[in-house]
């Protein structure tokens, strides 16, 4: 094909219509922080590591949490804890694991793999933490529907509602409320993360799949 | 010990920034954007510099960490509308070099490149660079064959950009 070589031979004079940079130019650049999206991935996966536990150190959340007490639900909850806190670090592990393997070095096609086998620890943090605020929802709920009186000398809110209304009626409320909040949270959530990753790791997975669609 | 190391970087890179510029020129639309490209390019070499051994040449470290850089890592989003000004500056054909059809063709050229997608423009960016099919299939992690296959699309989806 004679016009690539026309190109060729075009692009390589190139040079003096390229912008020239100084050694001070280069200098000041190499102390400036990079944005990389794998900079942006460690950043994200922080806070969606730590964010939930934040949460729990809000003193008006933690007195709400005396509603697991109120309805008998310490045992489960302790273990229920001890689970949740050996998957995270399980899943902090592997990121840290997968998270090293990074390296720009690489070549294109094995450093997007990389990635998004990095992305996907998180995706699947995310996932089991999900399914975790979703199942202690429903045992929440469950436990309210099979429970006769409850006691919620802890639990000011509700305890106001129960002055002016007989439990039977608390009961409806409180299941409603437990599914709401446990079902918002996890749309909320969901839908927050899937949005940022979508956004942040379009370019590589269209990248990544068309290098992967030759191999085929 | 750092400030040597800091030196010969720098040094190397000043004398082979071409490179980089080339990457950018490619891949960005707009001389802010060519800027950006290229200083989280040089932050990628700088950060990779210390396992830089010297046992391969310092420019075919380039052409890996700029293209993975562009393709991979860099963030923004390359949709900008490219200005006339810096269109100009980067392709500015001279017209005393070449007769008219060739300066024509020429335009028309980088136009069309400016068309493909990135992984197309990573291949015909080392085939400018005169770049052998190993090197190309190392460099994206592709076999010697795909390259091969893959470059003789990309030529031929450069020929419809150009004859249509």
């Amino acid at each position: 094909m004679d016009e690539l070589d026309l190109l060729k031979k075009d692009w390589q004079k190139k040079g003096d219509d390229l912008p020239k940079l100084s050694y001070n130019d280069i200098y000041q650049m190499i102390w400036k922080k990079s944005s990389s999206i794998v900079k942006w991935i460690f950043y994200i996966s922080i806070i969606e590591f730590t964010l939930p536990h934040l949460f729990l150190l809000i003193p008006s959340i933690h007195k709400n949490l005396a509603i697991y007490e109120a309805l008998g639900l310490q045992n489960f909850m302790l273990v229920f804890s001890v689970i949740q806190y050996s998957v995270i670090v399980y899943f902090i592990y592997k990121f840290y694991i997968r998270y090293r393997e990074i390296t720009v070095l690489d070549d294109s096609k094995n450093l997007m793999k990389k990635i998004l086998l990095t992305r996907k620890t998180v995706k699947n943090y995310v996932l089991s933490s999900l399914s975790m605020i979703l199942f202690i929802s429903a045992a929440v709920v469950f436990t309210i529907y099979l429970k006769d009186t409850i006691e919620l000398s802890n639990y000011k809110l509700f305890l106001e509602i129960a002055k002016k209304t007989s439990v039977e009626k608390v009961k409806p409320i409180l299941m409603f409320a437990f599914t709401i909040a446990g079902l918002g949270m996890t749309l909320l959530l969901g839908g927050l993360y899937f949005l940022l990753y979508g956004i942040l790791l379009k370019k590589l997975k269209r990248n990544y799949g068309e290098l992967k669609k030759l191999e085929i | 010990m750092t400030r040597e190391l800091e030196h010969n970087f720098i040094t190397e890179l000043e004398n082979n920034q071409n490179i980089i510029h080339k990457v950018c020129t490619l891949y960005t639309n707009d001389r802010d954007a060519h800027d950006d490209l290229f200083q989280e390019i040089t932050i990628q070499l700088w950060k990779a510099y210390p396992k830089f051994r010297g046992d391969s040449k310092f420019s075919t470290w380039m052409y890996r960490i700029g293209i993975n850089t562009a393709i991979t890592l860099y963030r923004k989003s390359k949709r900008s509308v490219p200005t006339q000004d810096y269109e100009s500056v980067i392709f500015k054909i001279k017209a005393d070099e070449y007769d008219e059809t060739e300066e024509q063709q020429l335009k028309l050229l980088y136009k069309a490149l400016k068309q493909l997608g990135d992984i197309d423009k990573a291949l015909i960016f080392l085939y400018l660079e005169d770049k052998n099919y190993t090197e190309i299939s190392e460099t994206l992690g592709i076999t010697e064959v795909n390259a091969r296959v893959k470059m003789n699309r990309v030529k031929k989806k450069l020929k419809t950009i150009l004859n249509p």
